[in-house]
């Protein structure tokens, strides 16, 4: 009996029963829009004890590479990086949750840390209409004067609470939705897309059978 | 109308929740009468023109912030972290001078 039941244990893609791969929306041209599902990122949130901050910077430079970013900008190096989400508080951003295993350890007495690899979808948008996409569900500015490459925004889309960061001039974002809000967020995004036809791809890591 | 957090930038006042008006102190726990209570809890003035309020920034960054607003044409004169605010009056109460920031 237990192995029937272990069975039906099997990991579920944050995405998994509301993205498709495919290319839907507006068929002629191009796709307007890419949207890559990641999967298997490692993210955590660092909270500054009081008046640590600059215990945590230094703790950060030696163990992690990537330091503390000012309010409103992520640094990365690759797809390692920190982006910044509350005064005194962080996203610790790795390819996989194995890279953040050590950070309690090395941030110990500096920072509290918490797991979130498993709390949020990630989604990658690019594509030549990018911004005019998010554009659409965002009340911050996104030109390219105002919301650069390494500009972050904790803000909302159609009521749910999103923090997306630019990556690239391209436009590239990364955006992550708290994960029990994937489908509904997802509903937005179909929409918001349509009428530049998008592009779904799982992104590298993904279990690329179970989104078909 | 708009707010300018300061570490968010100029954000819609949909993402913000209003406490209201940030002068009212908590009377000391134990010592507080009924009467200071009740103050405390109910009674506000209703000014028409400036009032310091909190608001917080619920969809953005989760900070509490202390506005200065003008109640009539919701022009807001400053915006500061209400952090910022608490730790200048606890630092002005330690040093025993009577600041009510």
């Amino acid at each position: 009996m237990s192995e029937a039941m272990t069975s039906l244990w099997r990991p579920r893609g944050a995405w998994e029963g509301a993205a498709r791969i495919g290319r839907p929306g507006a068929a002629a041209g191009p796709a307007g829009i890419r949207l890559s599902l990641r999967e298997g990122f490692g993210l955590a949130t660092l909270i500054a004890a009081d008046g640590k901050e600059g215990g945590l910077r230094t703790a950060l430079a030696d163990r992690f590479g990537p330091s503390l970013p000012e309010a409103g900008t992520a640094v990365f190096e690759g797809e390692t990086g920190l982006v910044w989400s509350a005064p005194g508080q962080w996203l610790a951003v790795a390819p996989s949750p194995r890279d953040l295993k050590g950070l309690p350890e090395a941030l110990r007495g500096v920072a509290a840390v918490t797991d979130q690899s498993d709390s949020r979808a990630l989604v990658r948008i690019s594509g030549a209409q990018a911004r005019a996409m998010l554009a659409k569900g965002v009340a911050v500015d996104l030109h390219p004067r105002a919301f650069g490459p390494g500009r972050v925004a904790v803000t909302s889309i159609a009521h749910i609470g999103v923090q997306f960061w630019q990556r690239d001039a391209g436009p590239t974002y990364d955006l992550t939705v708290a994960r029990s809000f994937a489908g509904s967020f997802w509903r937005w995004l179909e929409h918001a897309a349509a009428e530049f036809g998008y592009e779904i791809e799982a992104a590298e890591g993904a279990d690329q059978r179970r989104l078909k | 109308m708009r707010i300018r957090c300061p570490f968010c930038g100029e954000r819609d006042n949909g993402e913000f929740s209003y406490l209201g008006d940030a002068a009212p102190r908590r009377p000391d726990g134990l010592d507080a009468s009924a009467a200071a209570m009740h103050d405390y809890v109910y009674l506000r003035d209703n000014p028409a023109g400036t009032l310091r309020e909190l608001w917080y920034h619920a969809a953005g960054c989760r900070s509490w912030l202390v506005v200065i607003r003008d109640t009539r044409t919701h022009a807001i004169e400053s915006v500061e972290p209400a952090r910022d605010v608490a730790r200048a009056r606890r630092a002005a109460t330690l040093t025993g001078r009577a600041d009510h920031a």
